[in-house]
């Protein structure tokens, strides 16, 4: 330890020519990166910013500048609106539900097993898998056909055929449904390696001073879970208020548009129909919109911290 | 008086697991056993899992066929490959001059690491995808980018782009430089050796361990990623299985006859490799997901 002490402190006092070397290499090795990933991101970053002021239809023409004009249709009509509230309520009730479900998986997988690692696979392959491939499971689950799918089962047992997509509810449970499927893993590991950080002494004290199960959870397990909770709502929030591509694929935003969410019309309204400049205005609009729900959640986080 | 109350405990607890895990299996055996079919048997039959009356490998040998799947399953392998090397190259070298060297600007380059990482990707996404299809001189580009579709639909798209997201990696690696004794780096100077023999006769091998963690969820996300060959190539020989199999899913809503075999043949193709590197080095992918959580 004193030897790497020193020969640490050795370094500090090197000759000038090589301190420059090191300089000139730094710059030698991070500027291509650092360039290089500036073009294919910060550059996009601030066109997005100019894109979303401009009318802008199909690739081949020229974007024309129209100031606000985009934002104000945005705010105006009310579909817009109604496309970006969905993104919100859809995106939290699947975040809510993965939350929720990865702490009960990882509290029932904080114990001595030697199945453990069994189950733990399981529920963590669905998100080594691409959404593309498990979709289409989904998809023909959902048929609505009465001798197809879920619904064999369903008149198997002597209820009446359900046509999926023709029901909001129904909808919003499958897609809600499966972005826990796919996502619960992760989080439920994060959440265990919480669990499993915290010191079992704490809980030894707490047993010896008398406190309940409940106590112990509440004063010890749920204070030592703060940064992880911290970590998964906010990478959660980020994603959630992005999901399209489980939308897009399971209900297309059927019925009549009831599931529809702005991401999946961004896509559209960019990839689709090119009408390029509404498609970057939306996209601000939801970029910004997400930003501030993170920062939202950070500043409660804050705030309770100083209590 | 406790033991039976802990064996119950235990039994419940195996049982409720394992109804769990089934579960979770659910899609994937529904995959394996419906790829097994032929078309006309996925749309008769009358049970929970599709078994098959009689098995038919027909749909993997489509999966493999030259105007089938093998074609883009290569350029899947080839992108997944190709994304691996590029970051974990970017990660040791940066990660190495950021934990290491004294210079002007370091404290900036890592802010844009750590800022990168909030960046909603829908502020990038379309602003991407046109100033791709506007690249002067290229696809029958003029100097100002008109005329012609750029990069659109050029193969060269499955290998080019890089989000900001993989200068997380970069981050990881320097964070981990930080417990790597600097006297080794000594010793290995004193013997003469340079920096880039340092790089990769000292630094990855010895390091071997946060460079697996790199490696395999690079690889891993990039296999599954759809998204971008999905936008930027509208040709199956180009794109790859991720993608193509994106457009077959959501094609799968629309009405008319669906060869849901032959999909799920492909997804099944999809899934395998991913699944086979979970079950050899799910360590380091758990490691790459905790380690992310507690500095991200």
């Amino acid at each position: 330890m004193s030897a790497i002490a020193k020969t640490a402190s050795k370094a500090k006092r090197r000759p000038s020519a090589r301190r420059r070397r090191e300089v000139r290499r730094a710059y030698l090795v991070l500027l291509p990166f650092f360039i290089y990933i500036a073009l294919w991101n910060l550059v996009p970053l601030l066109y997005g910013l100019y894109l979303g002021f401009t009318e802008y239809n199909a690739l081949g023409s020229s974007p024309k500048w129209v100031g606000l004009a985009n934002f104000q249709t945005f705010f105006s009509v009310p579909e817009y609106g109604a496309l970006l509230w969905r993104q919100i309520w859809m995106g939290m009730l699947a975040l809510l539900c993965n939350t929720v479900i990865s702490f009960l998986l990882a509290l029932a997988l904080n114990v001595q097993s030697r199945v453990k690692g069994i189950f733990r696979t399981a529920i963590y392959v669905p998100n080594v898998s691409a959404v593309s491939a498990t979709t289409a499971v989904f998809v023909a689950l959902l048929n609505p056909l009465a001798n197809q799918g879920l619904n064999k089962i369903i008149t198997a047992l002597g209820g009446t055929a359900v046509t999926w997509s023709y029901s909001q509810f129904w909808m919003v449970f499958w897609i809600v449904a499966y972005f826990v499927w796919q996502r619960v893993g992760p989080a439920a590991i994060i959440w265990l390696g919480g669990l499993q950080g915290i010191d079992p002494s704490l809980y030894e004290a707490a047993k010896v001073d008398g406190a309940s199960f409940w106590q112990q959870v509440r004063y010890i397990t749920i204070p030592g879970l703060k940064f992880i909770a911290m970590y998964i709502l906010l990478t959660g929030i980020i994603g959630a208020m992005q999901m399209f591509d489980v939308v897009m694929f399971i209900s297309k935003g059927n019925p009549f548009g009831l599931t529809d969410v702005l991401m999946y019309r961004i896509y559209r309204d960019g990839f689709i129909n090119f009408n390029l400049g509404m498609a970057g205005a939306e996209s601000l609009v939801l970029g910004v919109v997400t930003v501030l729900f993170a920062l939202f959640y950070l500043w409660l986080q804050r705030r309770s911290e100083d209590e | 008086m406790k033991k039976p109350a802990r064996a119950v405990t235990k039994a419940v607890w195996l049982v409720s697991m394992t109804a769990v895990s089934l579960l979770f299996a659910y899609p994937f055996l529904y995959s394996i056993l419906g790829s097994l079919m032929l078309k006309a048997d996925f749309g008769n039959m009358g049970t929970l899992l599709p078994i098959p009356q009689s098995v038919t490998f027909k749909n993997y040998g489509y999966v493999f066929s030259v105007d089938g799947g093998a074609a883009p399953l290569f350029n899947s392998l080839q992108r997944a490959a190709w994304y691996t090397l590029w970051t974990v190259a970017m990660s040791i070298l940066c990660g190495y001059v950021l934990a290491r060297y004294e210079f002007r600007g370091k404290k900036f380059f890592i802010f844009v690491i750590v800022a990168a990482q909030v960046v909603p990707s829908v502020l990038t996404l379309l602003p991407s995808y046109i100033l791709v299809s506007r690249l002067p001189f290229l696809g029958g580009n003029n100097w100002m980018g008109q005329g012609g579709h750029g990069l659109i639909n050029n193969k060269l798209m499955l290998f080019l782009p890089l989000g900001w997201g993989s200068l997380m990696w970069v981050f990881l690696f320097t964070q981990s430089m930080k417990s790597f004794p600097r006297a080794i780096e000594e010793a290995a100077e004193i013997d003469g050796c340079g920096f880039w023999r340092m790089m990769v006769r000292i630094l990855l091998p010895l390091q071997g361990p946060i460079v697996a963690v790199i490696a395999i969820n690079t690889a891993l996300g990039n296999w599954n990623d759809w998204l971008t060959p999905f936008l930027y190539i509208n040709n199956v020989a180009d794109s790859t299985l991720t993608a193509w199999l994106a457009t077959l899913t959501s094609n799968l809503q629309q009405f008319g006859d669906k060869d849901y075999p032959k999909v799920f043949a492909l997804a099944t193709m999809a899934v395998i490799p991913p699944f086979l590197i979970f079950l050899f080095f799910q360590k380091y992918i758990i490691q790459g997901i905790a380690s992310a959580g507690v500095k991200g």
